[in-house]
């Protein structure tokens, strides 16, 4: 029996690649609220889910100035065992202060709707957003 | 999805009466800022708007209402937002804005 072929990802992880476009911001909130309702969360952690997706992927539009123009930004749903990992990231150019604003409403939002939220420039030039929602 | 916002001048209770059906997000929240902007102008009067098939709003729509409400307090007067969904409620909640705009017909627990 021959070794089954090691994966770099994984199976369950769902990407989505959306452009710097205000119209499709609607899409990742029916992508994310479709999967959350497929992995059993309540329809409160749901809507909780939804918003936090839509206020990241507004956060990175909000900040495309920064960017390189040719780029969209990808958003990565992994489905763990009894929890929902999403990560959103951004390619841009320019610095820490221009681009992490803890202040801003959105931000502030997500704290509240999710369990957890990192977000922080790579060494790569990449805006990330990792938040995380438990089922229960 | 896009929302759709229709408007009526209540002579009897002197206000705006609007209703808003679908989704506000950064796609069109500046839309919402403008027609809302365009009817105080047209009457400085309180704006009532009813929600109840209002399914989202995003941070952007409410920077929209609370750009709105500064421009409606410099006449004395105010929003007043009804029958809004549950999930909404809780967004006006986390934000604090529950306690900015005059919030009528939502179960509040």
């Amino acid at each position: 029996m021959s070794k089954p072929i090691e994966k770099t990802y994984n199976e369950d992880d769902i990407e989505l690649k959306l452009p710097v476009n205000p119209a499709y911001v609607s899409a990742a909130r029916l992508t994310a609220s479709s999967i959350a309702n497929r992995m059993g969360f309540n329809i409160e952690d749901i809507e909780d889910i939804k918003a936090a997706v839509s206020e990241a992927c507004t956060y990175l539009i909000k900040r495309h100035y920064h960017s390189t123009q040719a780029d969209g930004y990808k958003i990565v749903f992994s489905l763990l065992p009894e929890k929902l990992n999403i990560h959103l990231c951004m390619q841009t150019q320019g610095s820490d202060e221009q681009l992490l604003d803890e202040t801003e409403l959105g931000i502030l939002m997500i704290q509240s709707l999710m369990d957890q939220l990192h977000y922080n420039i790579g060494e790569d030039g990449q805006l990330h957003i990792i938040m995380q929602k438990n089922i229960g | 999805m896009d929302f759709e916002l229709t408007h009526r001048f209540n002579e009897s209770k002197q206000q705006w009466d609007i209703r808003i059906n679908g989704e506000i997000d950064i796609y069109n929240s500046s839309k919402l800022k403008e027609t809302l902007s365009g009817l105080i102008e047209q009457h400085k009067a309180d704006i009532c708007i009813y929600c109840s098939e209002l399914e989202y709003i995003d941070s952007t729509g409410l920077g929209a209402l609370v750009s709105i409400l500064k421009k409606v307090k410099q006449y004395q007067k105010n929003i007043h937002l009804v029958d809004i969904k549950p999930n909404i409620y809780k967004i006006f909640k986390i934000t604090g804005l529950n306690k900015v705009f005059i919030i009528e017909g939502v179960d509040h627990e």
